[in-house]
């Protein structure tokens, strides 16, 4: 019975209450909030530590108890290395993202401790989600994380929030509900095989090892269904633009960087070790999505005049590199698309918040609008760069790693799929690189920056042009992402020796043998 | 003259009176109710009245206790008044069902700080638009009478959902019926529209139950009895007329599912919820479902289980139109009232789905379904009573916008219930759906499961809308007051809503009780 | 076999004749005296075609009372007849229960007198 998991789930929870209750007093929830999430922080290095990769055990830190013994549903958390990088991502944006919307204007009438009250309160559906090793416990956190994050768009979003909420939690809840059957299935088969039927996942993956092929694919369905939705895989993507776009920023940090990531966790650890028959039967129609995926989002994020839809597309080519690392079956792949989640993680979480950055100074999500910025931001223009370059997996930067990895892991199983995907990091480079470009390069220019300007003649002046550069919170807040971005560039190690092993037993679960270790022995 | 001495000398029933007393409690305070209302005087009636119907539950909660509590753990139920009732496990369980929810009815019908007098006509002889009527509008009196018809209503279901043949049946569902057409249209505002619910209910209720009377006659002819257990006994021979039994299964399910409001035969459904005095609605909505699938079961599972080849076909298809009425029309609609409607025709889809899967799973899921969603019926009814303006209650929906602004509790609690009734976890409307699409999908019933989900899906849509526009709209500046209700509604909201979570978190208690036993016959 | 039936058979007999017998007799025993109520339906006092203008066509409201009223202890004779007939074979029993049944629509009765509803007006 360990108790870090539970104490990083009710931690947020309690903190997501107390904050809840300051209303009125912004300055006080701010830092109440921020308190929380450091302490979280701190219990999610505790759990880091007290994670041993080598042991050999599928699931650490885990604790259970009965929760509605009729259905054999336990309340049950654990976690593989996969979920621990999970779970200490989000701890670590935490922080970023309460500091980045510490200062961040409201729509009228709401007030700021209903808001990070939110945020806390969605980090504890999400650790949820990610430490559950029940299937109905996850399924429980996998919908109720929807209903903050449907408040946190639908109340302190953009201008068309209301329209964005609904399509991003009615998509999720249909697929949330498709996926219900599946959980419904897998407890009935086990049912039928065990006598009693039970929803323990590590049960349910001995169970489901032999069940026909008929039944996996129709189970598999059901829950690929719902992360394909969740991960955005295209055609079921279109939620996404619309809920990035609208959300505001902090909780678009959280949407893109954390909460997607349910899909392609969901992936890995439900879709492949339950259902290992139907994996490799529909592998291939899951990679044609993928690198349709990766194409198709790099194309139309090329397109983008609206910069939060432009991050939101770039996310969808990065969710297809994923998949395809998930569903190439090897090692190296697959250590590759955790990671790339991890880096995806801080790389689009960095993006979005130089993204809100910029627009809190313009007042404007159009890239038309600006132009010529670094001139008056040479800070903040510098770490959109980075931000850029950590996306567009230069190498030196973390996303690097994780893109080479999955590339050349894929490569020997599926080198059609490989050698097509390589055609979205070409056009990463492009898409990056012209915003860039547009934004903060030549001549002072937009009417975002423009109209901000005291008066004619002011606005290419940087002491008068009424344009800011970065104050030392914003710095604040980058900083230890810049740092992740180089550190995990070049050293990437201590993060992958946590999560190849639970790599490699989700191969083994799924059956299949490792191309990349067979070269090597 | 040998004709006289063919009349044997009559030999009374055997009569279990203690498992029976439940019902002689109700009816025996019903008509001292009556007396009541003959021979006190008008202002005292109320508080009599108020307090004879608590004594009432009191007491008939006690003596179903005592007889519940009485019984060894291996008896299953007994058969009294010659067989024609039974008080088995389910029953036992839909009669506390019944006077809980009950009993949450009365408080809000007793509910006199709302409105007012009441939420019921001062004088109902009064012609509707007259001055008069505006007059009694304004008075504090109310027609007391509906207090012995409720208890008369209760006391109809409570004998209807024990009813061993089909006859008993029949009196039973015209005891429960014949009070609820009168009580519809004792509104006190509003008046003919609530007085067309009462004659349309009445009419159609008519129909139905000349349908039911019709299939019992058929059947009757069929089988050579009324009682279920013999039905079920000529069933099993294959030289009757298949004609006879499945018309008269057919106009007797009929009249059944009209009572249900399953749709297709829900065209009632919206008209009378919506013209009804509120808190009538919640009693109908809540107590008439539960006594018509305790009906439902109990024939299908004891009396044509054996021929459920033949007919499950129609009653799926009958469970499809259901959930897809009351999905897509509810979509469309503009008051919340005829909303909650339309949702209750689709909520009775999915009970429909649980009480055609002839399992133990099918029966306990049913029944816990039906306890689950009565106790959010009655909440969801109370808060709908409290936004009012100067005309009474301001059900349309426009008018509820920016409700979260003037109330952020009351929408708290209307928001919770609402995801209650869409089946989002950790609320009892999930654990319901759960309990009822497994045990379909554990009897082959998957592809209606799948319609099922796909209808929650579309249903959710029109919860989520009132969420909308309760939180993420600006209210209207002539919108309508939340009145602070008293104890009563008060206690009823409550309770409504704290069964909704508990049973949402921790049903196993509820699961293993109503999964306790079978009918017996 | 069908012997038991015999006195229905008679009794069906008897009752046709009765009517026949009260049709064909009455235009030759009974009286005549013409007035306007005779030429009414029912000659009961009640104008069949309401008046165009007076009350809008309507009847009073208080026949129907009257009118449910008396359905209401025809049934309850109806009950007590077979119960008379067999008492001494029903017992305690049957004396009980149709005392209840008598006292339940006595409620109904009382609410009914106390309530005003057997006031004309």
């Amino acid at each position: 019975m360990s108790w870090t998991l539970i104490a990083l789930l009710l931690l947020p929870l309690v903190g997501s209450l107390v904050v809840a209750f300051l209303k009125g007093n912004d300055r006080t929830a701010k830092l109440v909030a921020l308190g929380f999430s450091l302490v979280e922080l701190a219990l999610a290095v505790v759990a880091w530590v007290a994670y041993d990769p080598s042991s050999g055990a599928r699931l650490q830190l885990t604790s259970s108890v009965d929760w509605i013994p009729t259905f054999g549903v336990h309340l049950s958390f654990g976690v593989d290395g996969i979920a621990l990088v999970m779970i200490a991502l989000i701890a670590f944006l935490m922080p970023v993202v309460i500091g980045g919307a510490w200062s961040d204007k409201l729509p009228e009438g709401r007030s700021a401790s209903g808001f990070f009250s939110l945020l806390l309160a969605m980090q504890t559906g999400m650790v949820g989600v990610f430490a559950a090793t029940d299937v109905f416990l996850f399924y429980v956190f996998f919908e109720a994380v929807l209903v903050p994050m449907y408040f946190l768009i639908g109340r302190f979003g953009g201008p068309n929030r209301q329209y964005a909420a609904m399509k991003f939690f009615l998509y999720s809840l249909l697929g949330g509900l498709i996926m219900l059957a599946s959980v419904i299935g897998l407890y009935v088969t086990s049912a039928d095989k065990l006598g009693q039927g039970t929803l323990d996942w590590a049960t349910l993956v001995t169970v489901m090892k032999d069940a026909p092929t008929s039944t996996q694919i129709w189970l598999f369905l059901g829950f690929f269904i719902a992360f394909a939705i969740k991960a955005p895989l295209v055609p079921l993507h279109t939620w996404l633009p619309d809920a990035g776009a609208e959300a505001p920023v902090g909780a678009g940090v959280l949407l893109v960087g954390v909460l997607d990531k349910i899909g392609t966790f969901g992936f890995l650890r439900y879709c492949l070790p339950l259902f290992p028959a139907a994996s490799k039967q529909l592998a291939p129609l899951v990679l044609v999505l993928a690198v349709v995926g990766i194409i198709y989002g790099s194309l139309l994020a090329v397109g983008q005049t609206d910069m939060k839809r432009f991050v939101a597309y770039t996310s969808i080519a990065h969710f297809g590199f994923i998949a395809l690392g998930i569903f190439a079956f090897s090692s190296q792949a697959g250590a590759g698309s955790v990671l790339y989640m991890v880096n995806h993680g801080i790389s689009t979480g960095m993006l979005f918040l130089v993204v809100g950055m910029v627009m809190s100074r313009g007042g404007s999500r159009l890239i038309q609008d600006y132009g010529g910025m670094a001139k008056l931001t040479p800070v903040l223009g510098g770490l959109f760069f980075v931000a850029g370059l950590s996306s567009l997996a230069l190498p030196g930067t973390n996303s690097f790693v994780s893109e080479f990895l999955v590339l050349i892991g894929s490569y020997p199983n599926q080198p059609v799929f490989t050698i097509i995907s390589t055609v979205g990091m070409v056009l990463a480079a492009l898409y990056v690189l012209w915003v860039y470009q547009r934004v903060f390069q030549g001549p002072v220019r937009g009417t975002a920056l423009l109209n901000v300007a005291a008066g004619p003649g002011t606005a290419t002046d940087p002491e008068r042009s009424g344009i800011k550069d970065l104050n030392r919170r914003e710095i604040a807040v980058l900083a230890p992402l810049v740092a992740l971005v180089l550190v995990l560039g070049f050293y990437p190690k201590p993060v992958l020796d946590v999560i190849s092993p639970s790599i490699g037993a989700t191969l083994s679960e799924v059956g299949v043998t490792d191309p990349v270790a067979q070269e090597g022995k | 003259m040998t004709f006289l001495a063919q009349v044997e000398l009559i030999k009374p029933p055997e009569i279990e009176y203690s498992a029976i007393a439940p019902v002689l409690i109700v009816l025996g305070a019903a008509c001292v109710s009556v007396l009541f209302e003959a021979f006190l005087p008008k202002h005292q009636r109320w508080a009599a009245q108020v307090v004879l119907t608590m004594l009432t539950f009191i007491g008939a909660g006690t003596a179903l206790g005592l007889y519940a509590g009485a019984e060894t753990t291996t008896a299953q139920g007994i058969t009294t008044l010659s067989g024609a009732v039974a008080v088995d496990r389910p029953v036992i369980f839909l009669w506390v069902t019944l006077l809980l929810l009950g009993f949450g009815s009365i408080l809000l019908i007793a509910d006199r700080s709302v409105e007012p007098g009441g939420a019921f006509v001062a004088d109902a002889a009064v012609r509707p638009g007259t001055v008069q009527d505006r007059a009694q509008a304004t008075r504090t009196g109310m027609q007391t009478e509906v207090f012995p018809l409720t208890l008369f209503a209760l006391a109809g279901m409570m004998v209807f959902v024990a009813a061993n043949d089909l006859l008993t049946m029949f009196i039973a569902l015209e005891v429960l019926s014949l009070p609820l057409y009168l009580m519809c249209g004792l509104a006190r505002r509003r008046r003919l529209l609530s007085q067309e619910a009462a004659v349309k209910y009445f009419l159609l209720g008519a129909f139905a139950s000349a349908f039911f009377l019709y299939g019992l006659a058929l059947l009757y002819g069929y089988a050579g009895s009324v009682k279920l257990a013999d039905i079920a006994t000529a069933t099993a021979g294959s030289d009757k007329s298949d004609t006879l039994l499945f018309a008269g299964f057919g106009l007797l399910v009929v009249g059944l599912l009209f009572k249900a409001s399953v749709g297709p035969f829900h065209a009632w459904t919206p008209d009378v919820y919506q013209g009804a005095p509120t808190p009538i609605t919640a009693f109908m909505a809540a107590c008439t479902k539960v006594a018509a699938f305790g009906g439902i079961l109990r024939v299908l599972t004891v009396a044509f289980e054996r021929t459920n080849w033949e007919w499950r076909g129609v009653l799926w298809g009958v469970a499809v139109a259901s959930m897809v009425i009351g999905a897509v029309l509810g979509l469309t609609q503009t008051d919340v009232k005829r909303m909650v409607a339309y949702s209750s025709v689709a909520h009775a889809g999915f009970l429909l789905i649980g009480s055609i899967s002839l399992t133990e799973q099918g029966l306990s899921g049913t029944l816990f379904y039906l306890l689950a969603y009565g106790f959010t019926t009655i909440a969801v009814f109370g808060v709908i009573s409290l936004v009012r303006n100067a005309d009474g209650e301001a059900t349309h929906l426009s008018q509820w916008a920016g409700l979260a602004k003037r109330s952020p509790v009351l929408a708290g609690v209307f928001t919770f219930l609402l995801l209650a009734l869409a089946g989002i976890p950790l609320t009892s409307g999930f654990v319901g759906k759960f309990v009822v699409f497994a045990a379909a999908i554990q009897d082959g019933l998957a592809p209606l499961v799948v319609v099922a989900l796909v209808a929650s899906a579309v249903a959710a849509f029109f919860y989520l809308r009132v969420i909308v526009l309760m939180y993420f709209s600006e209210p209207a500046p002539d919108g309508p007051t939340v009145t602070v209700p008293g104890a009563f509604t008060t206690i009823a909201i409550t309770v409504g809503a704290a069964v909704t979570l508990v049973l949402g978190v921790w049903p196993s208690f509820a699961l293993d009780w109503a999964g306790a036993g079978g009918f017996i016959f | 076999m069908l012997q038991p039936y015999l006195p229905l058979v008679f009794m069906f007999l008897l009752a046709g004749a009765f009517a026949l017998f009260s049709v064909t007799a009455a235009p030759y025993i009974g009286p005549r005296r013409y007035n306007r109520a005779k030429l009414d339906a029912y000659e009961c006092g009640i104008e069949p075609s309401p008046a165009p203008i007076v009350g809008g066509g309507r009847m009073p409201v208080a026949y129907y009372l009257t009118a449910m009223l008396f359905i209401l202890f025809d049934i309850e004779m109806v009950f007590l007849y077979p119960f008379a007939v067999s008492a001494d074979k029903l017992g305690l029993f049957g004396l009980v229960e149709i005392a209840l049944f008598v006292a339940t629509v006595g409620f109904a009765y009382a609410y009914v007198w106390r309530r005003g509803g057997l006031d004309w007006n």
